[in-house]
């Protein structure tokens, strides 16, 4: 079990590296929610903690009903929600 | 608890007040989105089955259904909900996961009150979701017999803002909170998931999230759970409390060069009990420190910007867990941890295949097999 922290540990700092580099490059655009476009904020909030569907996914009822269970459940700003729910029921409805 | 309730109810009070003249506000015939008798209803959820192969067991078993109903009765009202059907234990075991009622009083709160997901670290009832997770099993801590409660019933304050280009978003709630458990087996546990309270002692819980970069990327996240009272009323561990913190960490980014997108999950929860004199079966007494904590650190990398479509679905992800139980607990005893890796096949943004391999102290090897289809 030892071996598989340690395989796992080198892995992890790797992994690290990149982030930061990921992290730093990230930093250097700053720009507020609501100068965003719904695609920048669906392609950031969505696929924070799963695959971001796409705006063919579902109706424009539906992605109404999915903003607010979505706001609930992972507490994004009202504007992100607005912005996002009116991207992907304008491109794909 | 008074302090607590008080400025609470307060707070209720004034944002019902002006929740409510905002619904009247919506009932203009200019723009209302959703109308009376217009409910917008929807289900959504997943199912899953697992097939496990070690070298006791070769077999198909825990098949969950998970529908989630979900009502959009106004701007301001919400209603989610989920049953949960699970096979895990030989018999088909239906229970409710959450029934929560939201008020959106404005777009920094919503109240909300039911049973619900608590926000106590990320992993239960967000990251540890059927389509979420990469593996089929739960982190060593992490499920049930772990650190922290899948459900309260109660009711609580959340909402989310930014400041300049970072976010922060809180949670704030009071619940019935967990019951201690005091017989032989399991004393110094915790049922978690109660429907009713014990005592008249309330959980205070929360959790405040931070994304301090600019794309939103990374998420940082303090929770904190204490109840004064645990104990059943009338005993002599009604006064026993109960402490619990956890720090959460998620990053999602793309590198660039490897044409993937990667993720990095971690968590540690701590829970720290008072002292209290439990009996064994003999009616002996014994105590211990009751202060379990627990960790997870997950990896996973998809190369999701390249064109072939077999490679661009699959995923790798690795996950390691410790578990610290107090040592001298009836249901404690080593520190425990276990190492995953998993190679996922993506059906669909919330359907996929999980190929699994679990190394965990103390069990026998395994193979896990899973399919979870989103709908």
């Amino acid at each position: 079990m030892k071996k598989y922290f340690i395989v796992f540990s080198v892995l992890l700092l790797a992994f690290s590296i990149c982030m930061t580099v990921m992290t730093i490059t990230s930093c250097a655009v700053s720009q507020k929610v609501k100068d965003k476009t719904g695609t920048q904020l669906w392609g950031e909030n969505c696929g924070r903690c799963h695959n971001a569907p796409g705006p063919g996914e579902f109706s424009a009822t539906n992605w109404d009903i999915i903003g607010r269970h979505m706001r609930v459940r992972t507490n994004i700003t009202a504007t992100e929600e607005k912005k996002i729910i009116e991207y992907l029921k304008n491109t794909g409805n | 608890m008074n302090k607590i309730f008080l400025p609470l109810l307060l707070l209720l009070s004034c944002n019902l007040l002006q929740a409510q003249e905002k619904i009247d506000n919506n009932q203009s015939p200019a723009a209302p989105s959703t109308k009376d008798g217009q409910n917008k209803f929807a289900i959504f959820g997943n199912a899953e089955m697992t097939f496990l192969s070690d070298k006791n067991n070769v077999q198909f078993g825990e098949v969950n259904f998970k529908p989630i109903f979900l009502w959009r009765i106004s701007d301001n009202l919400f209603v989610e909900a989920e049953p949960e059907f699970e096979t895990g234990g030989g018999s088909l075991d239906i229970g409710l996961e959450y029934a929560n009622m939201c008020l959106f009083v404005n777009d920094y709160l919503t109240l909300h009150a039911g049973r619900f997901l608590p926000k106590f670290g990320a992993y239960r009832g967000r990251m540890g979701e059927g389509f979420i997770n990469r593996f089929p099993t739960d982190p060593v801590g992490f499920g049930d017999g772990g650190i922290g409660a899948m459900n309260e019933v109660g009711m609580g304050a959340q909402g989310g803002f930014g400041i300049g280009d970072v976010k922060f978003n809180y949670d704030l709630y009071v619940s019935n909170g967990p019951i201690l458990l005091t017989d032989p087996e399991n004393a110094g546990q915790f049922e978690y998931e109660g429907y009713v309270g014990n005592n008249k002692g309330k959980a205070v819980g929360g959790r405040v999230g931070f994304l301090p970069l600019t794309n939103s990327s990374l998420e940082i996240g303090y929770s904190f759970q204490n109840k004064k009272k645990t104990g059943d009323a009338g005993s002599p561990y009604e006064n026993v409390g109960l402490h619990m913190q956890a720090v959460d960490f998620n990053y999602f980014g793309h590198i660039t060069p490897m044409l993937s997108d990667v993720r990095l999950i971690a968590e540690y929860k701590y829970q720290k009990v008072d002292k209290a004199t439990y009996f064994d079966a003999g009616g002996s007494p014994f105590t211990f420190d009751n202060s379990p904590s627990a960790y997870y650190v997950t990896g996973a990398i998809r190369p999701v910007h390249v064109h072939n479509l077999f490679v661009h679905n699959l995923e790798i992800a690795g996950r390691y867990s410790q578990f610290k139980r107090p040592a001298d607990a009836p249901w404690g005893g080593d520190d425990t941890h276990q190492f995953a890796v998993s190679l996922d096949y993506w059906l669909k943004w919330n359907s996929l295949v999980k190929l699994t391999y679990q190394d965990q102290k103390d069990e026998p090897k395994a193979f896990y097999a899973q399919v979870v289809f989103g709908f």
